[in-house]
């Protein structure tokens, strides 16, 4: 199946319309078998005027990279994207990004092309990752004419699986970053933006893996969904 | 650009030493840092990074030892190791004491910090004490005007040199230099020698109301008797002494020399709490109801003067002397309806009271000591008396003494000679019991003692106690039973469970560690004092201490002290009882690294002190 997944990458870089995205697809996927702790990481978020991905837009984005175990601040990125019509009011609470921000914000391609260009030959980490993989991909395929073949680590994934294992019960909102970041001790964001969210997701990801390897090397293949 | 770190920033500008930095450089900070997490009971630093780096505690906990294992400090939240950045290797070696996440930046970083802004710096160049002074003096920093009384000594006051004249001089010319220096008082000297007072009120009842001639010479009307105050007694001290003597002039001394003459007008103008005129109304007060009454303002007062930014030694010491002049007041009440006692008698306070740190709702330790000729049959008188005055405590709020440490109890109620038993005793043959009573026996001080009778005592207890080395090892070994929770901070040496779940108790764990090193000090050394400030300055003047070490510890004091008043201000605000059990919760981080630090420095003493007097033989 992974060896599947980079087959098809390949296949699509001849695809693909020229730019960032043909160059993200011109670098391997990660070797699934690879020890995690010699991969590099994106931790990312996006920020969204809803849910549908064939609808709504990505209002901004923001990432991390991780490297060697370690989350490296110089690589955190927030970018707020232009978008042409006005923010519902429901989501503007959630993200507080207001029309007058996206108005300074920059071309969705120019946002993007920097995160492929970061994202490339890594492995992308999310909270609830199926968001993040249909917005990014409906994007690349509306800029790009082609998907976007992702190696992904869900922090929500990876939790649902360590509760239902050690026969932990759980409420659905004990699957929230929030919550989550709590079990772990980890420090709590009270903002809710794009990068907040990625970074907790990052340092989510590490105490997952700290706890799950416990100090063994162990393939990528045991975090990826 | 990227404000979105602005978590991470505030983080560190909550910590010291990034509280240093300008606004500037710490937008641009968080972006030199890395992130990792480390699960508990791994080894700390971590050996798998490749350069040196400056740790900064974000979450979880951090155990340090040292070579011989023992345990050397705790890094909570907020906490820096900055170890690697000053040596290659460790020292110490640590390990996680939870799940961690911390902050990394690389030494070169640090280093170019350093270079480039000074205060920042200065901090990784300080030592622990001094850091600690540092807070101290911003707790304390701006102390409301209106409590000016109680940090302001007299020397501050005093408005001009004195106007005096000589014995021999008229009453008439004697008036005349009042009216054209516009003052109310002239002292009288004789050469360097101060000899008496003349106030308009004497001029006025001494001298026209009985139609004394002007003509007569100065002495005839003017108090010989005088009380006087030192330079660097508090206002607040001063103003206590003029209630109680109902005088409004105070000759103010400089060692021998007169310096000048405090006027209840020069105490108006630092304008204090009203609740400090307590004391007057104390002395005027007939009954036990009335005292209970005024008794009830006092935990108002101790709220007051630390919202106003009081330290605990003032707090201690304002309702220190409240309780001396209830119980003052108590004694003579009590003889007023006894009738005057049989023989001379001294009231001794113990505790809390004789070391003048009581705080609102302290319980009383006090004892009486009668004069060798008493009788067996006196003893009613002497038992009815101490009843008296201990209820009488008892409804003003002093609770009656667990230990039955009192004067009520016949053990504590004994002549001159069995006090000098006890003493031999304890000192000779140190058992649990005389060292569960140190506390309140080696800090006595008397409080009532016309026939001054305690003095003798004091002195030969004093003396034998400095010459005994094995009761100075026991007391040193039972001081040292008490360590300051140096890992207080969570899961760690927090009280579990109960009714202070999560918290520390901070007299036990704080102050009286310190209190029982100074006793040590103060009794090693044949130091009178009984205050734990005045004991440590006298211990470091005699050599007994270090001057650092009893600096530290002085400041130290005062620190945890000062957070023990203010929690208990907070409590009693809310409508609580006011206890000792703080929740490391409630501190901010920089009193909790600060708090760290007093904790260490009193560690560091309890050994010093330990080696010195080889308490570890009798541990």
């Amino acid at each position: 199946m992974p060896m599947l997944l980079d087959w098809q990458r390949h296949w699509l870089a001849r695809r693909a319309s020229p730019g960032a995205l043909r160059d993200y697809l011109q670098q391997p996927l990660v070797a699934a078998r690879t020890d995690y702790r010699a991969v590099d990481y994106v931790a990312v978020d996006l920020e969204t005027t809803g849910l549908d991905s064939r609808r709504d837009l990505i209002l901004s984005v923001g990432y991390v990279t991780l490297r060697g175990m370690s989350i490296d601040l110089s690589t955190a990125r927030h970018r707020v994207v232009r978008i042409d019509r006005s923010i519902p009011e429901s989501s503007a609470i959630i993200h507080q990004i207001t029309d007058d921000q996206t108005a300074r914000g920059s071309e969705l391609s120019a946002v993007l092309s920097e995160f492929l260009a970061e994202l490339a030959g890594k492995v992308l980490i999310a909270h609830h990752a199926s968001i993040e993989q249909r917005f990014l991909s409906t994007a690349c395929r509306q800029l790009w004419n082609c998907g976007l073949p992702l190696r992904i680590v869900d922090t929500q994934a990876l939790a649902l699986r360590t509760f239902e294992r050690r026969q932990i019960p759980f409420k659905v909102s004990d699957l929230r970053l929030h919550s989550l970041g709590h079990r772990y001790n980890l420090p709590r964001y009270a903002a809710h933006n794009a990068l907040s969210d990625a970074l907790a997701a990052a340092e989510l990801f590490l105490a997952q893996a700290a706890h799950r390897a416990d100090g063994r090397g162990l393939r990528l293949a045991e975090f990826l969904c | 650009m990227d404000i979105e770190l602005i978590e991470i920033q505030e983080f560190l500008t909550r910590h010291p030493p990034f509280d240093q930095l300008p606004a500037a450089t710490l937008n641009r900070l968080p972006k030199q840092l890395t992130i990792r997490y480390f699960r508990r009971g791994l080894p700390f630093p971590p050996t798998d990074i490749d350069s040196p780096q400056l740790y900064i505690l974000r979450k979880g906990a951090i155990e340090l030892r040292n070579a011989q294992n023992e345990l050397i400090g705790k890094l909570a939240e907020g906490d820096l190791y900055e170890q690697l950045c000053r040596h290659a290797v460790a020292e110490e070696s640590g390990s996680t004491a939870e799940d961690t996440l911390v902050y990394m930046l690389s030494c070169t970083d640090l280093a170019q910090l350093c270079r480039d802004h000074s205060a920042f710096a200065s901090y990784f160049e300080q030592s622990p004490s001094h850091r600690l002074r540092q807070a101290l003096d911003v707790m304390v920093a701006a102390p409301a005007s209106n409590i000016g009384l109680m940090t302001v000594p007299v020397r501050a006051m005093i408005q001009r040199v004195p106007i005096t004249t000589t014995p021999n001089l008229s009453i008439r010319k004697a008036a005349q230099i009042m009216s054209e220096h516009r003052v109310s008082s002239l002292l009288i000297m004789d050469g360097e020698q101060l000899v008496g007072m003349v106030t308009d009120r004497d001029l006025r009842s001494r001298c026209i109301a009985v139609g004394l001639p002007t003509e007569q010479p100065v002495s005839e009307i003017m108090t010989r008797t005088l009380h006087t105050v030192d330079m660097d007694t508090l206002g607040f001290q001063a103003l206590i002494t003029m209630t109680r003597l109902n005088v409004h002039h105070l000759p103010v001394l400089d060692g021998e020399r007169v310096a000048g003459l405090l006027s209840s007008t020069d105490l108006t103008r630092f304008q204090s709490a009203n609740s400090v005129y307590l004391v007057g109304d104390i002395h005027r007060a007939s009954s036990v109801a009335t005292l209970a009454q005024i008794s009830s303002k006092i935990e108002e007062l101790q709220v007051h003067l630390i919202s106003s930014g009081a330290t605990a030694n003032a707090i201690g010491q304002a309702v220190s002397a409240i309780t001396d002049a209830l119980t003052l007041r108590l004694l003579e009440l009590g003889e007023q309806t006894l009738g005057a006692p049989p023989v001379p008698y001294a009231w001794l306070v113990g505790g809390s009271q004789a070391r003048r740190e009581q705080s609102s709702h302290s319980d009383q330790d006090n004892a009486l000591l009668l004069a060798d000729h008493v009788q067996p049959e006196d003893d009613v008188y002497f038992a009815a008396l101490a009843k008296f005055v201990n209820d009488g405590l008892n409804v003003c709020g002093f609770v009656h003494c667990p230990g039955e440490v009192m004067a009520s109890n016949s053990k504590w109620r004994q002549p001159l000679r069995v006090w000098h038993k006890y003493f031999m005793h304890w000192i000779m043959r140190p058992e649990p019991l005389a060292l569960m009573l140190s506390s309140v026996f080696f800090d006595l001080r008397s409080l009532y003692d016309p026939a001054n009778l305690y003095a003798g005592l004091q002195e030969k207890l004093l003396e034998q106690a400095r010459s005994n080395q094995l009761f100075l090892a026991y007391l040193t070994a039972n001081a040292l039973k008490t360590r300051p929770p140096l890992g207080f901070f969570r899961n760690i040496v927090l009280i579990q469970g109960g009714d202070h779940d999560h918290t520390f108790d901070i007299k036990h764990r704080g102050t009286v560690p310190i209190i029982d090193l100074a006793r040590v000090s103060a009794l090693a050394a044949s130091i009178p004092e009984t205050n734990t400030l005045e004991r440590l300055k006298a211990a470091a003047d005699c050599g007994a201490l270090s001057r650092d070490g009893a600096a530290n510890l002085c400041d130290a004091l005062e620190f945890i002290g000062t957070l023990r008043m203010r929690h208990q201000a907070q409590q009693l605000r809310t409508g609580q009882k006011a206890d000792n059990f703080v929740s490391p919760d409630a501190l901010s981080p920089l009193e909790r690294g600060h708090l760290k630090e007093a904790f260490v420095l009193i560690h560091a003493m309890q050994e010093a002190l330990g080696q010195r007097y080889q308490a570890g033989k009798f541990g």
